[in-house]
């Protein structure tokens, strides 16, 4: 397949040129597999089929929270064709202690009432049993079977009423870790958290206006298409294989190990192609489950959630209720900020409303600043990532309060960001100081833009804007790569590919090795056959898997030299490569391409394979986004119409543009159904109706004009083609700058989400008559 | 879902005879299959009804249409006399669902389609309709449920799209039973919860609905639906309309609301104050407010009383106008 100019399906601009001349990077070739996606044969964890396979189900509480006197099996067990019940007993017994997952420690207790409740169930929908049988059919019969005894407790739905004291306790065990000390009494707040930076109350004495206000966003799920999935084989010689949907083959080990007690070494992860994960896929629910039945039942077993499941069960993220406090001087310059975020974690603790404290007020240089956190426990399923976990709630608060200041300041929304704007050096309230960072790049690419100066015409519309940040993670990496007789590179990783990222890495490796994309031939693989990868998350993929891309490259490249030199006879030291070309240093008749090289590895030592295993953590690039909308407010249905949209970001250098266009439109579109559209509804016993896409309503393309990119690329210093994640940013700034736009057009500022036709149209009959002010 | 027993009826004397309580006619499914896998229904048996001759036609009768049940919500759309001469059916069905559900989806399934009120929907809520002591959704959560006749023991809205344009071209339904056939009023068909709480029509267990028959329109006539997404969502409210014009004045007007009353809702006071003048925006504003009188709002849906003018305005206007508004 040869290298192809794609035909641009958006319209991207590159605001600032980095001078270097690139053969692969910032191409757009087909993706490696493409073929087997368009075509359907690309195998997902639904498709694993093997011989004897039992399919599971699993029985879930009813409850939001009760506590768990019995369960009696008995009539499921003897229903024909099952083969397996297991419960919580059957994980055995367990010595709580504190796990380290790489992704923060949990309390392995947690971790194993997660997947199965043992004292209480802690959410409706919590696995309380399962089933494996030699059908579904048979499967969901015996489940129906299973009596479970109940004492029914209150729950605790609002975050607000589960911080007050007296409020009834998920977890009687738990102290709410208070700024490092351990509170006296039990509480539903896990962690109290703060970033701290110069002197607030001094700060506050210079504001010429001081702007408090309050935000409170609903619970919203990743609403990745394929559901989750597992399946299990536990063998006679107590080898696990596990093939299922997930971000990390090398997590759900971790967890899976951690969970039954066994050695990481005797499971095997077998990642499947995924169907959307944005976070979500990073816990285990299933896996360890269909683990044990089939520890009990001796057979490979299936489990495969349906869409309730998905809902009910598995990662949403956190609702929030955010306070937000700053004060301004006329001249728009903000002279304090504060905030206080309150996260529902959901039954475990976890919630990532510290990534929200690093990232509300991280656009801004400001000089003081204190922020509040809080992991709050409510009777609804833990919480998961999603799409920079934590940043999008706290944007919404920070963004619409500078939008008022600039209101109030008589300042253009872009020119109040740039006024206050974090550069190279500033120092983030968490301690960070930034690097070369491209914030005021995309506020100066966004005023370019035409959109910035469109008329807006017609009445009911108005133009909102805003910023986002979020911070990106380098984490662990492992590639090996080996050369192939017919010149091209086999590249073998683990990391699960969702957006694209076997082609985006393996471009990586072709760049260094003057090859085409297409000469390389990438390969996701299961956890016995590559070295340890962290997950697919945090926007690290092409820039941390890359890197070790990268560096296999040139560890291949200096095999080949050597190979060169012992060809001609000379020390490897006269051997210089470059674009795939090695020549003698002095003798410019002797030069050999990376293909012929290549067909004579035989004769000069055999196979070639260059390997890396990188910890890039200390060199990701954090990212910024600048938004502009344009909408239009039905005064009279509250239906607010996207007409315009533009996404602005600094992506360091995009390797493949074409997925990084997709990557900010895909986050626009998760953004505004965020914002517009969905919510959970529980009823006040804690349960959910919505738990279909019916109900829960995901916008749709229709929903959504052509989303416009402005990829600006100020490159990440700690990359050697200045990579930065892209993924996630674009997640951060829609509701805020849809908020602001339904301001300016109906003249109501909405802090509550979504922000849909019932919540607009009360506004603006309740309006208090204010017209609203030119964008 | 259950076992169930899979019937594939060949003519209406077979399906009838094999309808029970415990044996459910299916057609598209597009409704019935989620309501199995949920467990809400859990018949003995299914009637595949889809391959009855005759019922899936549409024919000329009495200067209008006869429409056989089966016949599909896409080759509704697809009919030039529909499209030309019945624009207010047109419209109400024009984007339901999604184009695959329109492909399966029939209009004997809509006119009998099950409540989507998700305490219905789910078998853990407490739901009069399932036999419950209760109705979830008067203290729940009831964004999206009725407006009118809220003092009942249910608060569902009728699911039917193509309902309330029905109402407004005064159409009958043939119904099928073991007696033979009847004609009901397409108003008479539908039954609020206060009649029978168990169902949402005048059906019997081992009835069928066959055919829709349509007489000719007699004069212009347009659907509008508020909804919150464009595509693959249901209405949260939306008006049919049906004028008999002489020149720029309605002498008779029928205005029928849907996704607002547990039935189609004629807007009687709406007809009234429009019936007579001559249709602008204002006297189209007035018999707006009077379509909604008497909305009983239940504690969470009060901005749909708005969305019902909305909808009643902009249905008028665009039916005398013959443009969408």
């Amino acid at each position: 397949m040869a290298t192809v100019k794609t035909k641009k399906t958006t319209k991207s601009k590159k605001a600032s040129q980095i001078p270097v001349r690139y053969r692969v990077i910032g191409t757009r070739p087909i993706r490696h597999d493409g073929v087997d996606k368009v075509t359907g044969r690309a195998q997902y964890g639904a498709d694993v089929q093997l011989a004897g396979l039992l399919h599971g189900g699993i029985l879930r509480s009813p409850h939001a929270h009760a506590r768990i006197r019995s369960i009696d099996t008995g009539k499921a067990a003897a229903l024909p064709g099952v083969k397996a019940v297991i419960t919580s007993a059957d994980i055995g017994p367990v010595t709580d202690r504190v796990v380290d997952l790489g992704e923060g420690a949990t309390r392995l207790q947690h971790l194993r009432d997660n997947i199965l409740a043992s004292g209480k169930a802690l959410y409706q929908g919590h696995a309380v049993a399962a089933v494996a049988a030699t059908s579904p059919h048979i499967a969901q019969e015996a489940l129906r079977l299973i009596e479970v005894d109940y004492e029914v407790l209150p729950p605790v739905l609002d975050l607000r009423e589960a911080m007050e004291a007296g409020a009834p306790l998920l977890h009687e065990d738990l102290h709410t870790d208070d700024l490092g000390t351990k509170s006296m009494q039990p509480s539903n707040i896990a962690k109290h958290l703060r970033f701290e930076k110069g002197d607030l109350e001094k700060g506050f004495k210079k504001a010429d206006q001081i702007f408090e206000r309050e935000f409170l966003t609903s619970m919203v799920h990743q609403g990745y298409i394929e559901p989750h999935n597992a399946t299990a084989f536990w063998n006679a010689d107590g080898r696990l294989a596990i093939w299922c949907s997930t971000q990390g083959g090398f997590t759900v080990r971790q967890q899976a190990a951690a969970i039954l007690d066994l050695p990481v070494s005797s499971i095997k992860v077998i990642p499947m192609e995924i169907g959307g994960g944005f976070g979500g896929k990073i816990h285990v629910y299933l896996e360890p489950v269909a683990a044990l039945l089939s520890k009990k039942s001796g057979k490979p077993v299936k489990l495969v959630m349906d869409r309730a499941e998905v809902f009910e069960a598995t990662g949403p993220t956190s609702g929030s209720h955010i306070q937000v406090k700053i004060g301004a001087r006329k001249d728009g310059r903000i002279v304090a900020a504060q905030a206080q975020l309150a996260y529902e974690a959901g039954a475990f603790p976890g919630s990532l409303v510290v990534c929200g404290m690093m990232c509300i007020f991280a656009p801004y240089d400001l000089e003081h600043q204190r922020i509040d956190g809080y992991d709050v426990l409510v009777t609804k399923p833990k919480t998961a990532p999603y799409r920079a976990p934590g940043a999008t709630n706290a944007a919404f608060a920070s963004e619409t309060v500078l939008d008022e200041i600039a209101e109030w300041a008589g300042i253009d929304p872009l020119e109040i960001r740039r006024l206050n704007g974090a550069k190279e050096g500033t120092r983030r309230a968490d301690g960070l100081v930034y690097p070369r960072i491209g914030f005021l790049e995309t506020l100066g690419a966004a005023r370019k833009h035409p959109h910035a100066s469109a008329p807006l015409e017609g009445p009911n519309r108005g133009r909102g804007v805003a910023s986002g940040f979020w911070f990106n993670v380098g984490l662990k990496s492992s590639v090996t790569a080996a050369v192939n007789s017919d010149g091209t590179v086999s590249l073998t990783e683990g990391t699960p590919d969702i957006g694209g990222t076997r082609t985006s890495v393996a471009m990586q490796l072709a760049e260094v090795l003057g090859l085409a994309a297409a000469d390389v031939k990438p390969q996701v693989v299961d956890t016995d056959s590559v070295g340890y990868n962290d997950v697919t998350g945090g926007s690290r993929v092409t820039f941390a898997t890359g890197l070790a891309a990268i560096e296999a490259a040139r560890d291949i490249e200096r095999q080949m030299a050597e190979r060169a030199a012992r060809l001609w006879g000379v020390p490897a030291s006269k051997v210089k490569a470059a674009g795939g070309v090695y020549r003698h240093a002095t003798d410019s008749k002797k030069k050999i391409t990376f293909k012929e090289l290549a067909a004579r590895l035989d004769e000069t030592g055999g196979p070639v394979v260059g390997k890396a295993s990188l910890d890039t953590s200390a060199s990701a690039g954090g990212g910024f986004g600048t938004h502009i909308v344009d909408v239009e407010v039905d005064p009279e249905t509250g239906k607010v119409q996207i007409l315009r949209y533009t996404a602005v970001q600094d992506v360091g250098k995009a390797i493949h543009p074409s997925y990084v266009e997709g990557q900010l439109q895909g986050g626009v579109a998760q953004g505004a159904g965020w914002a517009l559209n969905e919510e959970y509804f529980y009823d006040d016993q804690g349960r959910l109706a919505n738990a279909s896409f019916l109900d829960y309503r995901m916008p749709t393309a229709l929903d959504l004009p052509m989303i416009d990119t402005v990829l600006v690329e100020v490159p990440n210093p700690g990359h050697p083609f200045g990579v930065r994640g892209v993924g996630e940013v674009p997640i951060v700034p829609p509701p805020a700058a849809l908020a602001n736009a339904i301001y300016r057009a109906a003249g109501v500022r909405l802090r509550q989400l979504p922000m849909n036709p019932g919540r607009v149209l009360e506004a603006i009959l309740t309006r208090d008559g204010k017209p609203p002010s030119k964008a | 879902m259950k076992n169930f027993a899979y019937i594939n009826a060949a003519s209406e004397k077979a399906a009838i005879e094999s309808m029970s309580d415990k044996a459910l006619a299916l057609a598209g499914g597009t409704n019935l299959l989620n309501l199995l896998k949920e467990y809400v229904l859990a018949p003995e048996a299914l009637v595949n009804i889809k391959g009855i001759a005759g019922l899936n036609a549409i024919e000329s009768f009495e200067g209008g249409l006869k429409i056989g049940a089966n016949v599909t919500l896409s080759e509704l759309l697809d009919h030039a006399e529909v499209r030309g001469r019945y624009p207010a059916l047109h419209q109400a069905l024009y984007d339901i669902g999604t184009p695959q559900i329109r492909n399966m989806s029939t209009l004997g399934g809509n006119l009998c389609a099950r409540p989507h009120c998700w305490y219905y929907r789910y078998e853990y809520f407490d739901c009069k309709k399932r036999g419950g002591q209760g109705c979830a959704a008067i203290a729940g959560d009831n964004e999206f449920h009725a407006i009118f006749a809220t003092d009942g023991p249910c608060v569902m809205i009728h699911p039917s799209s193509a309902g309330p344009a029905l109402v407004v071209y005064g159409a009958k339904v043939k119904i099928a039973g073991p007696g033979g056939s009847r004609d009901a009023g397409i108003e008479e068909f539908f039954t609020l919860p206060a009649a029978a709480v168990a169902r949402e029509n005048v059906l019997k267990p081992n009835e069928l609905v066959t055919h829709v028959l349509l007489p000719p329109p007699n004069g212009k006539s347009a659907t509008y639906e508020v909804r919150h997404k464009e595509s693959h969502d249901w209405p949260l409210a939306m008006a049919s309309v049906a004028l008999t014009m002489a020149g720029e004045t309605a002498q008779e007007a029928r205005i029928c609301l849907g996704a607002v009353a547990p039935v189609p809702w004629r807007a009687a006071a709406a007809e009234a104050a429009l019936k007579g003048k001559v249709v602008n925006e204002t006297t189209a504003g007035e018999a707006a407010q009077k379509a909604a009188e008497g909305a009983k709002p239940l504690s969470g849906n009060k901005y749909k009383v708005q969305l019902v003018r909305t909808a009643v305005k902009r249905a008028i206007l665009a039916a005398a106008t013959g443009r969408r508004v």
